[in-house]
């Protein structure tokens, strides 16, 4: 897979999914009104800050709660290019994958706002440019980085609709 | 070689030995979308334009969380649901049917040592039948209707083993909060849990199933017991298939293993907003409380309308309480009506609603409590704003705790109030 550059956009520990994407915005509202409001309860700017090809960086636990899906369509939506936490919620990782969404599990100390990064899926490496940390974390197993490159497990399928990888 | 009940299930439908860490495609046996989550599955299935859906007759379609429909959108998902099922064949479960993880068991769909997937993070509580029952959403069940697969991380277990019996008066919910308190919210993320030991083989159904669904708050992806006479007669006696059950080998390599002296523990409940700020109930008695809810796929069964019960019959609940008891499903609703539960719980000043997740979280909004209220409830989860209010406090405990203390206006130790029904230590 390609390296992943962006820069960092911070968030704090223990976002569950409600904070990503309030229930009072459900049911019925797109994906786009979601991702409009996404973390306004805990970081207001946040939306209008980001950018697409942006980097998340969040502190442990992120997307723990409820399994709701549209927290990663809304996240693909703004162009989160990928999102490092040292821990996840577990339903939040599989939604990630399942949509394309590159997440990466390792220690985030050290990494500031706006830091330039650097990730290598596949060697398990990422650099932050200035001031030049490197943590190093275990790659994902090459069914889910095929999964990923993909874009996803629906255009997965419609590849590969009996599950076999040519 | 030596596996885990995980290892073994997943393996089994992978058709390989798998070991915790590797990554599989695994036949499921069942699965299941909730409504909250139907627009979404439903949108995917559009988006995959898989021309067949062979495994539609083995999902389910059940319509408890907008139950009853708090707008016309939600009225709307519903209406696709029926039709859905009704064009591919999908078993569905109509508003006032019950709760997702009631209604699968009760309907007979799975057995021991199945592969069942669920929109729905409590989708642990089919471990309570043996099988390995974990969340996933409306992507993963759209792949499963067009190929029956899906793929999975082979997690590494935590077993518990919980020596000795349970006190009379205490319960799984006790059980569970004890160990929130000790591995923290998430404290078993990614991983499965085993509970063993003496305390579960003495458990009835209700209760192993309040176990393996509450281990969802420990961030678990399964929630596995052995099974023993007991399950297999309960899933005879709902039309399971012919049960087949999975052990675990002595020697199964474990991330973790602890052991809990269950005959020291005591009703436990977990203070307002963190699910895993736990204290015993002895300590926080006489706590306000304003509001008592008994329900939710955690402790919305028989044995929790039957503890209520027996504390608030011939009783009337504190002045100025209000309390709401739901039913986890209309089979359970039935018998408790068949038993007198409904008329008793009625009478002593509860409010019963149709089945379903009722006031579990704030989607129906006939629960919105007021500033600083104080709510005690069987559910699973406390985060701040579930229901609807940030400035009110939720307060998580058994039923027990819930019935008793809605008995007195304050939290109760409920084997300190007449009538429980107290479970022995046989
Ligand atoms: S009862 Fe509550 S936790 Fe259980 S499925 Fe319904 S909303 Fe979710």
């Amino acid at each position: 897979m390609q390296k992943i550059k962006g820069r960092a956009h911070l968030l704090p520990e223990e976002i569950n999914t409600d904070l990503h994407c309030s229930a009072k915005y459900m049911p019925g509202k797109d994906t786009a009104y979601v991702a409009q409001h996404a973390f306004e309860q805990i970081a207001p700017q946040f939306v209008s800050g980001f950018k697409p090809g942006d980097v998340i960086v969040a502190g442990r636990n992120f997307g723990i709660n409820s399994s709701r899906e549209q927290a990663v369509h809304a996240m693909r939506l703004l162009g989160v290019a990928a999102v490092v936490a040292p821990a996840f919620g577990r339903q939040f990782f599989r939604n990630a994958i399942n949509n394309g969404l590159p997440v990466v599990e390792c220690d985030i100390s050290g990494i500031d706002q706006d830091d330039a990064l650097e990730i290598d899926l596949t060697a398990g490496v990422m650099n932050v440019l200035d001031p030049g940390l490197q943590r190093v974390f275990p790659p994902l197993p090459a069914a889910i980085q095929t999964l990923l490159a993909a874009g996803g497990l629906i255009p997965f399928l419609q590849r590969y609709p009996d599950w076999k990888v040519a | 070689m030596a596996y885990t009940l995980a290892e073994k299930i997943l393996g089994a439908h992978a058709d390989r030995t798998v070991k915790a860490g590797d990554v599989v495609v695994a036949r499921v046996d069942f699965a299941m979308v909730h409504d909250a989550r139907a627009a979404n599955a439903l949108k995917q299935l559009e988006k995959l334009g898989a021309k067949s859906l062979p495994n539609a007759s083995r999902t389910a379609f059940v319509l408890d969380h907008y139950s009853p429909p708090p707008n016309p959108e939600a009225a709307n998902t519903h209406i696709a649901m029926r039709r859905f099922a009704d064009e591919r064949g999908a078993v569905l479960y109509d508003i006032g049917d019950g709760i997702c993880h009631q209604v699968l068991p009760e309907g007979g769909h799975l057995t021991c040592g199945d592969l069942v997937v669920g929109t729905d993070t409590h989708s642990t509580t089919y471990g309570a039948f043996n099988a390995f029952g974990t969340g996933v959403e409306g992507t993963d069940v759209s792949a499963v209707m067009m190929t029956g697969k899906l793929w999975f991380r082979v997690p590494e277990t935590i077993r518990i083993e919980l020596k000795g019996r349970l006190q009379p008066g205490v319960w799984a919910k006790d059980v569970t909060l004890t160990m929130l308190g000790r591995l923290g919210a998430e404290g078993a993320n990614y991983r499965a849990l085993e509970y063993c030991g003496e305390a579960v083989a003495a458990m009835d159904i209700d209760d192993r199933m309040t176990l393996s669904n509450h281990a969802a708050e420990l961030g678990a992806k399964a929630a596995i017991l052995e099974a023993d006479e007991k399950t297999c007669a309960w899933l005879k006696a709902h039309g399971a298939r012919e049960p087949r059950s999975v052990k675990a080998d002595a020697d199964a390599v474990y991330a973790q293993r602890i052991e809990i002296d269950a005959a020291a523990l005591v009703p436990q409940v977990a203070r307002n907003h963190r699910i895993d700020d736990v204290i015993g109930v002895p300590e926080v008695a006489g706590q306000k409380i304003d509001i008592a809810l008994i329900g939710t796929c955690t402790n919305g069964r028989l044995d929790d309308m039957r503890q209520a019960a027996a504390i608030l019959k011939g009783k009337r609940i504190a002045k100025g309480v209000r309390m709401i008891v739901t039913p986890a499903s209309r089979q359970i609703y039935l018998a408790a009506l068949r038993e007198g539960l409904i008329e008793a719980l009625t009478a002593a000043g509860a409010s019963v609603e149709a089945a379903g997740c009722g006031t579990c979280v704030n989607i129906t909004g006939h629960l919105i409590p007021g500033d600083d209220q104080v709510i005690i409830s069987s559910a699973n989860r406390n985060f701040k704003g579930r229901l609807g209010n940030p400035r009110s406090e939720i307060w998580i405990a058994s039923s027990a705790t819930v019935a008793a203390s809605a008995l007195t206006g304050r939290i109760t130790d409920a084997r300190e109030v007449a009538g429980g029904l107290w479970r022995a230590a046989a």
